[in-house]
């Protein structure tokens, strides 16, 4: 089932499946932040494992490639992941 | 003739570059634990074997396109500068994306060795990396190091002359999937002979990449390219189902991860179980906070404390010197100069200014290499947003409080001009060290130190007001925050004691020859009988608008050159460190008020023309004085009103 990352809870693995940024709802931040995110390591396939998030609509830390990532919401929920249970 | 050979830094952020850097040259590249805080290349020098070597540390990247100021910085001295190695400093623990770079490194086809830094760090992590299989892999040396206690360092110099004597080999660069590289050795025919100042692949994976910059040059002589790259990055994408840049950027990662996972092995660790604790704590929804509210609250009354405590100390050692001065002087004009000029200014520096300094930057350095600032941006970053940045803009502001320069510039961190501007603009309200000498010195000190806490209160208040304005008036979507966590570490004492007393000798540098400069002018103007004429001229704000007394005025005016200056001044002019018994509290607090926000210091205002121009580095300047001369007044009145010194 494809979901938002900010959906996933504390502990619970995700594979991206696609990042809707640079088009579509998430047009206003243009190619930067997708590539700047492809860049962190966040391209379809990677596993990501939530850490935690912020109260008050804030960033989620997320497990990616063998280190900790701080995303704010408004991205992570454009990123979407397949959840692996 | 002198051999000379130049040698870059790069690599992603927060590896230890800067580390390195300050290793070989001796030089004082800022350091600490959260990405970023390079912006801007520095250059070093060593000789070493009869060459001079020429180092420069960039700005950390993630990759070598040109979305951020960063990247931009690193790229174009990589690519147009052209040294003659780049030594690509590697988070050893975090191997993976460094590997990412290296390879993007390695298509760039420069001289290229690897530090392979941080090793303790991995190892602490249960990594152990096979670095010599790692070197046959990607056909470049390879040299761990570590780099805080200076081990490998050597090598990595051995190696850079071994390079140069020897020449480097030529790595093989890496593999895409077949439906990719017959596209880029396609695009490298149709590329071939346009003169570009490139590597022929890198040229052809750039443009399916749709790197602006190149796209740019290659319109330019070979437009027809563009139109296959065009062609060619919808065809790939029709094959993957993701847009062109996005699969090679997949393709590359993939690489790096198995070249990663076949020179590492991962051994089971035995859990940090306190450094997890520390961050679950510091990032938790309410302890978070709490935490926050309370390291802030003890670094305020430690450093008040202890400045208050060497302030005493140092000033009954230092007044007991004045019957042996004035015995020697004697007494008239020299002497009124000289001690009332330079030695008590002298004096009041080393004991208003200095003891509340040093405290402040040995907390400020020891939180900042222990990993805490970037939690601290993580939890602030739903509360940024309401002011159109995100939570990285927190740090700069942060270290604001050291000083607004590093602070200043430092807001290059964020992605946009726009937040850039709103950043630094926020960052120049932000009470300096200087600032703070004069409302611990002044207020703290004599009137309690909760009113010096308030003040700073009432600051956060008007930095949160102000931005809400700057977000009206400029507005736009806040770029959301992309920050990598790094790791909590216990803060290296040899670093955080360096950087405090670097900072302490550029201060004394700096300050000493303005202040006595500064000393002697006052001095002569008070006995020409001129600054009884200036004072009376600015008596309407002063005296009318404010209810400071007169000669506090001059003060304010020398105090644009650094903000200390007013209260060591004051003290100096009036010949004596007994501040109350020429000032009102109320006087000393709507004082310290203003001082607190009036335009910065001329080294911050330099920084802001640097930074966003002269007209937005004046508006800003000329804001903050009419803001706050008008507060001032106002909050003169109302306490008046109150009556609540009585
Ligand atoms: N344990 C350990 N810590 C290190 C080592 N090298 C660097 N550090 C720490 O890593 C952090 C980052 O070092 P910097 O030199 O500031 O990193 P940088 O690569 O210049 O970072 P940016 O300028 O932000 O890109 C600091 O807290 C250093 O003390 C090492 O070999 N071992
Ligand atoms: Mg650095």
């Amino acid at each position: 089932m494809e979901i938002p990352l900010t959906e996933l809870k504390e502990g619970e693995t995700g594979v991206i499946t696609r990042i809707e940024i640079g088009f579509g709802r998430g047009w206003r931040w243009g190619r930067g932040i997708r590539k700047r995110l492809a860049d962190m390591g966040l391209t379809p396939g990677t596993k990501v494992t939530i850490i935690r998030s912020a109260p008050l609509n804030g960033p989620i830390e997320a497990h990616v490639r063998g280190y900790k990532l701080a995303i704010g919401r408004d991205i992570a929920e454009r990123i979407f992941v397949e959840v692996q249970r | 003739m002198e051999k000379r050979i130049r040698v870059a830094l790069a690599g992603n952020a927060n590896v230890g570059k800067s580390v390195i850097f300050n290793q070989l040259t001796g030089l004082h590249q800022h350091i600490g634990n959260w990405p970023g805080k390079t912006v801007e290349k520095a250059e070093g020098e060593l000789h070493f074997k009869g060459y001079t070597i020429e180092i420069i540390d960039l700005p950390g990247i993630y990759s070598l396109s040109t979305f951020s100021l960063e990247e931009l910085i690193s790229r174009e001295y990589i690519i147009n500068e052209r040294p003659d190695v780049v030594i690509n400093v590697v988070d050893a623990s975090v191997l993976e994306r460094n590997l990412f770079f290296t390879l993007q490194l390695m298509e760039l086809e420069i001289p290229l060795i690897i530090a392979l830094n941080q090793v303790d760090v991995a190892e602490r992590k249960g990594i152990k990396i096979d670095y010599r299989r790692l070197e046959e892999i990607l056909g470049v040396p390879t040299v761990p190091t570590i780099a805080i206690r200076g081990k490998g360092i050597h090598e990595l110099l051995f190696k850079v002359i071994e390079g140069f004597e020897k020449g480097f080999r030529k790595p093989a660069p890496i593999k895409y999937g077949s439906e990719i590289e017959t596209r880029i050795k396609m695009l490298e025919e149709a590329l071939r002979g346009a003169g570009l100042r490139y590597p022929l692949r890198w040229a052809a994976i750039k443009i399916l990449e749709g790197d602006e910059e190149v796209i740019k040059e290659v319109r330019r002589v070979r437009p027809e390219a563009l139109t296959l790259a065009e062609k060619m990055a919808k065809e790939i994408e029709e094959i993957h189902g993701h847009p062109c840049p996005t699969v090679i950027t997949s393709e590359r990662y993939e690489v790096a991860g198995k070249i990663a996972r076949e020179v590492q092995r991962i051994l089971p660790t035995i859990k940090l179980p306190l450094s997890d604790k520390i961050d679950y704590l510091t990032t938790h929804k309410v302890y978070g906070y709490i935490i926050m509210a309370i390291t802030i609250l003890v670094t305020f009354y430690a450093v008040f404390g202890l400045g208050n405590f060497l302030s005493e100390v140092l000033t009954n050692v230092l007044y007991g010197y004045e019957t042996i001065f004035v015995g020697i002087l004697g007494s008239g004009l020299l002497r009124d100069l000289i001690w009332g000029g330079v030695i008590e200014g002298v004096i009041a520096t080393i004991t208003i200014a200095l003891p509340y300094i040093v405290p402040f930057y040995l907390i400020l350095y020891a939180l900042e290499d222990s990993g805490y600032l970037a939690r601290i941006a993580f939890l602030m970053d739903a509360f940024m947003h309401k002011i159109g940045l995100h939570g990285k803009a927190f740090i700069p502001l942060i270290l604001g409080y050291g000083c607004n320069v590093p602070a200043c510039l430092g807001c290059r961190i964020m992605e946009t001009e726009r937040e850039r501007l709103i950043a630094g603009f926020l960052s120049t309200l932000i009470p300096c060290a200087a600032r703070s000498v004069v409302i611990l010195g002044l207020v703290g000190k004599y009137l309690g130190v909760e009113w010096a806490l308030y003040l700073y209160v009432v600051d956060l208040a008007i930095v949160f007001i102000f931005g809400r304005i700057a977000f009206k008036v400029l507005p736009g979507e806040a770029m959301a925050l992309i920050m990598e966590m790094p790791d909590y570490k216990t803060p290296h004492l040899k670093t955080v004691i360096k950087q405090t007393l670097f900072r302490l000798e550029e201060f004394l540098k700096i300050a000493f020859p303005v202040i006595v400069i500064s000393g002697l002018i006052i001095k002569a103007m008070d006995l020409l009988n001129v600054l009884y004429i200036v004072s009376k001229i600015m008596s309407p704000v002063t005296v009318v608008w404010l209810g400071l007394p007169e000669i506090l005025g001059v003060l304010l005016i020398l105090g644009v050159l650094r903000k200390e200056l007013t209260l060591i001044l004051l003290a100096t002019l009036l010949g004596s460190q007994n501040l109350h018994e020429h000032l009102t509290p109320l006087q000393m607090l709507t004082f310290s008020l203003i001082v607190m926000l009036y335009v910065p210091c001329v080294a911050t205002i330099a920084t802001c023309i640097k930074e966003f121009g002269w007209k937005k580095a004046m508006l800003i300047a000329v804001i903050e004085v009419f803001f706050a001369i008008l507060l001032g007044g106002l909050f003169y009145r109302a306490l008046m009103a109150l009556e609540i010194f009585r």
